[in-house]
Parts: structure tokens; C-alpha cells; sequence
């Protein structure tokens, strides 16, 4: 008798506890190698704090106030958007249209679809360096082939703009496909009604995909722009693996803030608290995008219907 | 704040226990190799850490057949920078780093402000084995901290047979003479050859061709007492910058090809460019980017006199746990006979007195280099050096700054002379030195 | 690390239009007819912007460097050197057997305890009552869209003192479990588990952890492949944190493939080489179990 009450008295117990403890490793793990750290960054901005010499005074905000002194540093904020737009915008354009010709009746679906997502498997520091190659300014593929049409050489690495497009087809390239597939899931559930009314209404194929499929697919479009702000704006690899340095370039053309924050702190200046200082202001940046991109979700759910959890 | 991290690392190390994960003995060799040093009870394993090529293959296992108590580990990375940041990132973390540490001039000067890191190596034994300049550049307050293991004495490299197409004598005795003088015999030379060659530039990039003339200034960026000179009042490299882009844009003489970009490793391929600056260990370089290639020799010549470009150290960090058995490695390592087979191996040039004298060492040849007695060559190239430039900390950090400006000029071209230096000087003041 | 979102877009975004696809086999719309011959012609287009990069890879891989050299474009067929230069890329100072062991073990490890720890929190989440669960799945959700690469300093200095620089615990514990696994399971075995399993296994007296692993691991099987896949994947080509915390003295591939192209002197069919060695295990994997990671994209939305 007393023992059965022993154990239901350990069952409610394990009833009890087991979904705590079933969760708990998420959390412990998240706080001490993910939320903490990012707010303990605050912590080391305000200090002087050195690689090898370790904590040092507090310091204020001088760390901000010297990064903000610091060329580079716009460069890096301004190199780093440039990339994001040009990785993600013709990204997400050229997804869409591969979804669209993927969305037919295709043989071999499995196949094409296999296909587009291949590069996906390849590492970016891989991507990198295939393309670093392919667009070295004198020796390189792209210009070589631009010569057999008689254009003129692009300076890939010389001339900023042109450094940002070809770091930001090496994100293209190995994120297309993957959103591609995203992006055709999205169409595959858009109710084939809706089609249909438009065909009896008599739209062509091109008017139904700009006047149909694009606005339904919208909650989709927003959550890929969404998901690639938080990596796109966190950009190393595929840049510091540009040239041999990793420096950026000699005018500093793709140095992004990634690179910089670890310039500053694995770098010439040794030092943590102005790599903090940077890492804060980066994490500033992405929540305030984050927040116009939820706020702008939240009026497309409420007047779409759709993007709710 | 220590005690926060503490907790925190207890708290990791009970998550990694829980899941199964405190298998650290069988993913780490570095664990692995000081398991057995304890185990073993008379037996030790040293570790020795080097970088790109110090030819030491042979001599560790020859340092084991002589001190049978001993086992010695060679790791190795890739380059330099590669060395620098792991050894600065263990050096942060206060573990990691191996028994003996290789370090490049370069970096030296960064190191040198953390003399407590390192074990002083100062020793009887050892005084005079090194050419003085060698010794006083690893020296802080009476301690020193790196035991010299090969320099690089600089030559010129050049392509005989392009040259000979552009009607220049060709032979290494005939070219040594023709460029003795100073940068500006060595610009006017060019101009020369680049009128004459079609299309082939006189030397790779500006950024090379600096490197060797700041290499010649007794203080380029920092007062002896390690105080930064303003780059905005420092005339010399003013001077420097302005005649090596003079050269290399106005009069056309560089190629425009950064150097270990990959255009200049391709440079090498399709005859960009006819000479190169060369010390002791840039000839592997070049044989290594120019396979296939026929017609490189070297000269026994330099503009302005002599020039020292590298050469590096090897240390025994505080962290280890038999500093005495490392020093005592170290020491065998850089001793003369043992730098000479090392330059056998790997054509790294000795910086110990005695092995610039020895036979072995001026007899060399290479072969890639059309045979030339490239011993004889870098000895008295050696012997040529007569200023040591003083490199402190912020030695790596201003250069490359200037490097940069160098770059954007002639390499990449979106910048002229005046625009780039003003970009320097804002990146200079950043670095927030004064 | 950066953007495992394709199944979550769609579970986020494509509900109840997902299961849509449930309900019906999917058709071209409007008319079952083949496509065009032109939607192949784009097709192939995309397929050969996709694989040619590879290819180029294979085609210098498989030269030399004064070929490389000389045709800035390579020709199409593929050179004689191809196993030489691997041979060489095998022996050379890159460790390349380290490498390859250590993201193996990085990888394996990190997909598997992923695999766990998700499917035990997604269990817990999606069947078991507690106070405060709904809030603590949206928490889950929202750390999701934390940048936690940009606690990079603390993260070092914490991996400073516990002396794992230069280890590879320092690389696989801090990805033991993830936010977007949790929700990913929780997704599933909402759909996948039914409650009188549940029910059926406690009625026979089975503790909680006895019901989890008897009834909601096997259940869990396909989602926790697809899982394991992309953590697989995302662990392999992960870069920076190993960068930062391994270094070259003991590497993950993409550390040590990196250190090809750093190398003073530069020989591109080496380079090349040691790309395709360190990819060929992914791609591998790409062609065993590419059909899941589509499905694993695309499909996430059906059990949502």
C-alpha cells in the first residue's frame, strides 16, 4: 500500500518534471552559449579589453565613439548592405521565376528539382575560393570571357560596386536553388481555384503569375527577406575568403562588418572592446530591421490572412 | 567578472557531461601529447610549432635518435599570418600554444610587449652565435625571447631571357653590375627594359618595391623608443611612397600585380614582369609559382646596398610545462650545423655567424636559378646588410596601411598618388596612436 | 548556421495552405498538359549555372598549374592530373586527414545530439501539459532570429576559460541543440503522435523517458532524418566560429581549405583539388539523400 503511493507519488512527479527537464537542455545551452555572450558583448564595449592583455578599465563609450571615428567602419556598414541587397534582391527574383518553371507538370521532377539545389552542398569557403578565381581581374574566367565579346575588363576586386556583386554571386549561387524550393512549396499550396478563376476570367499565363501567384506568395517573399537579413547581414565567409589577405581590399571595398568586428578584435588592434562595440551596433541594426520587417508582416497577416503562427 | 565566466563554464561543462559529450581525451592531440609526457614518467614530448617551410623534418627525428628521453611533435601551419593568429589567439586563451614556438620579425615587435609570456633564452651557451642585429631585434630589457633561425637576405631575381629579347646583358655578373647603384639606378635600368620589351613591366608591384626600400630606414614608423612617428610628418616614407609610385605609375615600371594575389601567382605564368626583389626564401616562391618557366637567375645585387626582408625565431612560451627541455631543443635547432641542413632542405638562409662561413652553406647552388651559387650569392648579401629598422608594436598595423595606399594606386588604380596618401592618413589617425 | 528557414517558411507561412497539397495530388494548374519546350530550355539554363561552377572546379582540379595559367578559361575536358593533384593534396601540410576526421566527428556528433535533444523538447512541447508552455515555445521561436554569431568575443573568452581553444568541444557543444530543431520537431510530432500512443504506453505503467524513447523517437524517424541532414550539412560548411576558435593547428575542412589558397605560393590545381576532396563527402550525401533535402525544404509545410 505505501509503496503504491510511493510510486504515483513519483510518477505525478515524473509527469510533472519531465517536460522541464525534456526542455531544458535548449535553454541552458541558449543561455550560456547564445544569449548570454550577446548581452555580456555590451559589457566588454564599455571596457578596454585587450586579446592577450585581457580585461582593462572601464572605459565608457569611448570604443563607440572610436569606432565611429573610424572610416572603415562606414565602409564596412555601407559594403555590407550593398552586398545584402545585391545577394538578396536578385536573389529572391530569380528564385521565384525557377519556382514558376519548376510549377509545371514537369517529367522528372525530382531530378530539376535535385538539380537547382546543388550548390547548396557546396561550403562557401569552397564558393569562395571557385570564384575568386573565376573573377580575378586579369586572369580570371569572367573577364576572359567578357574579352571574347569584346567588352572591356571589370576591375572584380579593384572597383567596389563590382567586388559587392561578384561576393554577392557567390551567396546567389549557392542560395538560389534553396529558396527556389521554398518558393514552389508556396506556389503548390496556393489553391488551384484561384487559378482556375483566372483562366475563366481569360488571363494570360504571365498576367495570372504576376497578378495571382506574386501577391499570394508575398507572407513567403517576407519571410525569406526576413531569415536572409539575419545571416546576409552577418556576412564572412564568402569575403574574407576573396583574396589571400582577408583583409577586405586595399580600400577596404568588401570589408564587411563581420570581417571588421574580427579585424578589430583577432587583428591589428587586438582589441575586444571595440570588436564588442561593433558586434552591439550590428545587433542594433538587425533588431530595428527585424522590427519593420515584423511590423510589416503583421499588417500583410492582418489584411492577407495569412503568416500567422 | 572571472567568476562569472567561471560558473558559466561549469554550467557548459555539465551540459557537455550530460550529453555524453566529455570525450575530450580521444578529439584533441594536443591533450593526447601531454597525457603521455605525464604518464610516461622519464619519457617527454615536446612539441615544436613552425610554419610555411623551416626544413626541421629531418632534425626532429635526428634530436630523437640523440635524447632517447625525448619526443618531439612538429606541427605545422601553412604561413605566417596563419602562425600569428594562432598564436596570438592561444597566447589570449594562456594554453594551447607548443613547447617551442616559431615567430616572423614581422610580428616579433607585438610579442615583445608581453616578455612575461616567454622564457628568457639568454644564455652563455648561445652569445655570439648570431649576427648582432638578429639578436638585438628579439632582446627586451636585457631578455631575450627568440632564438634567430634563418634571414632573408635580399638579391635581385630576374628573367634572363626576357632581358636578353629586350637587348639587356643577361648574365648574372653582367646584371650585377649593370643595377649596382641605388633605387634610382635600378628605376633608370628599368626604364630602359620597358621600353624596349613589348609590354613586359620591370617589377611586380609597387607594394614589393617598398617593402625592400623601407627595409633600408633605421626607424620607418617608430622612434627607438617605441614611440609611432605621425605618418603625416614622416618625411622618409613621404619620400619612399612618392618615388616607388613615380616608378611604378608615371614611369610604368611595375606590373600592377598584388603580390600573393592570384593575378601575381599568374603573373609568373605569362611573363608580366622581369625582376623581383628577392630574399633567401622568396627563390622557393618563385620556383614553386613559376614551374615550367625558363630563364630565372639571381644577381648579386641589391639597389641602395644590402636589405633584410623576414627571417623568423623560435621561442619557448611561459604556458609550457618544460621550459628547460624546450630551451634546450631550441638551442640544438638554431645551432649553425643544424641551420645549415635546414637551408639544404629547405633553402631557409642561416642567421648564425659560423654558418655563413662554412663551406656547405657558399657552395650551394639551385638549380631552378639557372645554377647559381645562390649560397655565395645571400652570404654576401648578408654581409651587405648595414641597417636594421627598428620595428615596435605598431610596426604590422602602419605598414599595412601604407601597403594599401600602395595598392589602390597601382594596382587597382581608383586612386592617384595625392588621393591615396590622404586615405592613409585618415587610417592612420584611426588607428588612434597618438 | 545561418539560414536553415526553408522548412520554417513554410511552416510559418503556409499552414493551412499546405495542407492544401495534402488534400490533392498537385497538377500544373489549369491543364495537365506537359510544359513547353522552352520551360526546359530555362530549366536546363539554371541547371548549368548550377553545376558549371563544379565542373570548373573538376577541370582545374584535374590540370596543372601552367595550364591553369596560360587559359584563364579551361577547356572542357577534363586534364590527366586529376588523382595526382588529390594524392598531393592528401600529403600536403594542410592535414588534410585531421580535417576530414574532425568535421566528421563535428558533424556526426552535432547531428545526432540535435536530433535528440530536439525531438525530446519537441515531445515534451507538443504532447506533455505544463504551466508556461506556450510562452516557452514562443521564446523558442524568437531566438531563432538572434544573431548569436555577434556574441563571437564573450563566446571566446568563455572558451578561453574552460581551455577548450583549439578544441573541437568548443565547435560541437554550442550547437548541440537548436531553436529551429525544437520547433521543427514540435511541428511534426504534433501531427505524427498520436495521443493514445501516448495514452496506451503510461496505461502500461511506462515512465515519462520510457514513453519518449518506445513511442515518440520511432515515431519521429522521418522529420529526425531530414533533421539530421541539414545539421549535417550546416556543420560541415560551417566557417567562421571554427575559424576563429580551432585555427590551423588542428581544423575542420573549411579551415583547412583555407589555408590552400593561403599558401605563399599558390598552385590552383592543388587548390582545386583539395575544393573537390572536401566536397565530395556533401555531395555524397547530396545524391543518397538530395530527394529528403528537397523534401525536407519543401514538404516541411505538410505536417505543419
Amino acid at each position: 500500500m505505501q509503496s503504491l503511493t510511493w510510486r504515483q507519488r513519483l510518477s505525478r512527479l515524473d509527469v510533472k518534471l519531465s517536460p522541464y527537464l525534456y526542455i531544458s537542455p535548449f535553454f541552458l545551452l541558449f543561455f550560456v552559449v547564445g544569449l548570454f555572450p550577446l548581452l555580456y558583448t555590451a559589457w566588454v564595449s564599455l571596457h578596454d579589453w585587450h586579446l592577450i592583455g585581457g580585461q582593462g578599465e572601464m572605459i565608457g563609450f569611448a570604443n563607440y565613439v572610436a569606432v565611429f571615428d573610424q572610416p572603415n567602419f562606414y565602409r564596412a556598414l555601407r559594403n555590407t548592405f550593398s552586398i545584402f541587397i545585391l545577394s538578396s534582391v536578385p536573389q529572391i527574383i530569380a528564385a521565384i521565376l525557377i519556382a514558376y518553371f519548376l510549377d509545371t507538370n514537369l517529367r522528372a521532377k525530382t531530378f530539376w528539382r535535385m538539380g537547382v539545389l546543388l550548390p547548396y552542398v557546396v561550403a562557401p569557403v569552397a564558393v569562395s575560393m571557385i570564384f575568386s578565381k573565376i573573377f580575378a581581374d586579369q586572369s580570371g574566367a569572367a573577364n576572359a570571357l567578357l574579352a571574347m565579346f569584346g567588352a572591356d575588363p571589370i576591375g572584380w576586386h579593384a572597383d567596389p560596386f563590382w567586388a559587392h556583386v561578384a561576393i554577392a554571386t557567390m551567396v546567389n549561387f549557392r542560395w538560389t536553388g534553396y529558396n527556389a524550393l521554398i518558393f514552389l512549396a508556396a506556389m503548390q499550396a496556393i489553391p488551384r481555384e484561384v487559378y482556375e478563376a483566372a483562366i475563366v476570367d481569360g488571363a494570360r499565363r504571365w498576367r495570372t503569375f504576376f497578378s495571382v501567384t506574386v501577391p499570394m506568395l508575398k507572407p513567403t517573399i517576407i519571410f525569406v527577406v526576413i531569415t536572409s537579413t539575419i545571416g546576409g547581414l552577418q556576412i564572412f565567409d564568402e569575403p574574407r575568403m576573396f583574396d589571400t589577405m582577408g583583409t577586405g581590399g586595399a580600400d577596404k571595398q568588401w570589408l564587411t562588418l563581420t570581417m571588421y568586428i574580427y579585424e578589430l578584435g583577432w587583428g591589428a588592434q587586438k582589441s575586444f572592446g571595440r570588436a564588442a562595440a561593433v558586434s552591439w551596433i550590428l545587433f542594433a541594426i538587425i533588431v530595428v530591421i527585424g522590427a519593420i520587417n515584423f511590423f510589416i508582416t503583421r499588417r500583410i497577416a492582418s489584411s492577407g490572412g495569412k503568416g500567422d503562427l | 567578472m572571472r567568476r562569472t565566466f567561471r560558473t558559466l563554464a561549469a554550467l557548459a561543462s555539465a551540459g557537455a557531461l550530460l550529453a555524453g559529450c566529455s570525450g575530450s581525451n580521444t578529439t584533441d592531440p594536443d591533450a593526447e601529447g601531454s597525457a603521455t609526457g605525464a604518464a610516461g614518467g622519464e619519457q617527454i614530448t615536446l612539441s615544436v610549432a613552425t610554419f610555411n617551410e623551416f626544413g626541421y623534418e629531418e632534425l626532429v627525428e635526428e634530436y630523437m635518435d640523440l635524447n632517447p628521453g625525448i619526443k618531439v611533435e612538429h606541427k605545422k601551419a601553412a604561413t605566417s599570418n596563419e602562425a600569428r593568429d594562432n598564436m596570438n589567439t592561444r597566447l589570449a586563451a594562456g594554453s594551447g600554444l607548443a613547447d617551442v614556438e616559431a615567430i616572423e620579425v614581422d610580428w616579433l615587435p607585438e610579442l615583445m610587449q608581453y616578455p612575461d609570456q616567454f622564457v628568457d633564452l639568454a644564455s652563455p651557451d648561445v652569445e655570439g652565435r648570431w649576427l648582432d642585429w638578429k639578436t638585438e631585434a628579439a632582446t627586451v630589457d636585457g631578455k631575450l625571447i627568440g632564438y634567430g633561425t634563418d634571414i632573408g637576405p635580399e638579391a635581385v631575381c630576374y628573367r634572363a631571357d626576357l632581358f636578353e629579347a629586350a637587348g639587356l646583358p643577361s648574365d648574372r655578373e653582367e646584371v650585377a653590375s649593370l643595377l649596382e647603384g641605388d633605387w634610382d639606378t635600378y628605376f633608370e635600368v628599368g626604364k630602359d627594359f620597358v621600353a624596349k620589351s613589348r609590354g613586359v613591366a620591370w617589377f611586380d608591384s609597387a607594394g614589393a618595391t617598398y617593402q625592400g626600400m623601407i627595409n633600408q630606414l633605421d626607424t620607418p614608423f617608430e622612434n627607438t623608443d617605441g614611440t609611432p612617428i605621425p605618418l603625416e610628418e614622416n618625411e622618409a616614407i613621404k619620400d619612399v611612397y612618392s618615388r616607388v609610385l613615380q616608378a611604378s605609375v608615371d614611369e610604368g615600371l611595375s606590373a600592377g600585380l598584388a603580390q600573393w594575389s592570384e593575378d601575381w601567382t599568374n603573373g609568373f605564368q605569362s611573363d608580366k614582369f622581369a625582376t623581383m626583389l628577392c630574399p633567401g626564401w622568396m627563390l622557393g616562391v618563385i620556383e614553386g609559382n613559376a614551374k615550367g618557366v625558363e630563364g630565372w637567375d639571381i644577381a648579386n645585387v641589391f639597389p641602395g646596398g644590402g636589405g633584410n626582408w623576414g627571417g623568423s625565431y623560435l621561442t619557448v612560451p611561459a604556458q609550457g610545462e618544460h621550459p628547460e627541455e624546450a630551451k634546450a631543443l631550441a638551442a640544438w635547432l638554431t645551432a649553425p650545423e643544424q641551420q645549415i641542413k635546414a637551408f639544404q632542405a629547405k633553402g631557409t638562409f642561416p642567421s648564425q655567424v659560423e654558418a655563413l662561413e662554412s663551406p656547405e652553406l657558399l657552395g650551394a647552388t639551385n638549380e631552378f636559378f639557372n645554377d647559381a651559387p645562390v649560397g655565395e650569392i645571400l652570404a654576401e648579401r648578408a654581409n651587405a646588410v648595414s641597417v636594421t629598422p627598428f620595428k615596435g608594436p605598431n610596426f604590422f598595423a602602419i605598414t599595412t596601411i601604407v601597403t594599401d595606399a600602395l595598392t589602390r594606386v597601382d594596382v587597382d588604380g581608383t586612386d592617384d598618388a595625392d588621393s591615396s596618401w590622404q586615405k592613409a592618413l585618415e587610417s592612420y589617425s584611426a588607428l588612434g596612436l597618438s | 548556421m545561418s539560414r536553415m528557414s526553408g522548412p520554417m517558411a513554410q511552416q510559418l507561412v503556409g499552414k493551412g495552405a499546405a495542407r492544401a497539397i495534402h488534400r490533392r495530388e498537385r497538377q500544373s494548374f489549369g491543364v495537365n498538359k506537359r510544359p513547353s519546350w522552352t520551360t526546359y530550355a530555362v530549366l536546363v539554363a539554371v541547371l548549368l549555372v548550377s553545376i558549371y561552377p563544379i565542373y570548373f572546379t573538376v577541370l582545374l582540379a584535374s590540370s596543372d598549374a601552367a595550364t591553369i595559367a596560360r587559359n584563364p578559361i579551361p577547356s572542357l575536358v577534363p586534364g590527366p592530373n586529376f588523382f595526382d593533384n588529390v594524392s598531393r593534396v592528401l600529403g600536403s601540410d594542410i592535414k588534410f586527414w585531421t580535417a576530414l576526421a574532425n568535421s566528421t566527428i563535428v558533424a556526426v556528433v552535432t547531428s545526432v545530439s540535435v536530433v535528440f535533444f530536439a525531438t525530446l523538447a519537441g515531445f515534451a512541447f507538443s504532447k506533455l501539459r505544463f504551466r508556461g508552455r506556450n510562452g516557452l515555445l514562443v521564446f523558442v521561436i524568437a531566438t531563432m532570429a538572434v544573431p548569436t554569431q555577434l556574441g563571437v568575443v564573450p563566446l571566446f573568452i568563455l572558451m578561453s576559460e574552460l581551455g577548450w581553444v583549439g578544441k573541437l568541444q568548443a565547435v560541437i557543444v554550442p550547437g548541440m541543440v537548436t531553436a529551429f530543431g525544437v520547433f521543427w520537431m514540435t511541428q511534426y510530432l504534433r501531427d505524427a503522435l498520436p495521443f493514445e500512443l501516448i495514452e496506451a504506453a503510461r496505461v502500461d505503467g511506462a515512465s515519462m523517458i520510457r514513453t519518449f524513447w518506445s513511442v515518440a523517437l520511432p515515431a519521429a524517424k522521418p522529420a529526425a532524418a531530414m533533421l539530421a541532414l541539414f545539421t549535417f550539412v550546416g556543420s560541415w560548411t560551417n566557417f567562421f566560429w571554427p575559424f576563429i576558435i580551432l585555427g590551423s593547428a588542428n581544423p575542420t575542412l573549411p579551415v583547412a581549405l583555407q589555408l590552400l589558397q593561403a599558401s605563399y605560393f599558390k598552385d590552383y590545381s592543388l587548390i582545386m583539388a583539395g575544393v573537390v576532396v572536401a566536397t565530395l563527402p556533401l555531395i555524397a550525401v547530396f545524391v543518397v539523400a538530395g530527394r529528403q533535402l528537397v523534401a525536407g525544404i519543401m514538404q516541411g509545410a505538410v505536417k505543419g
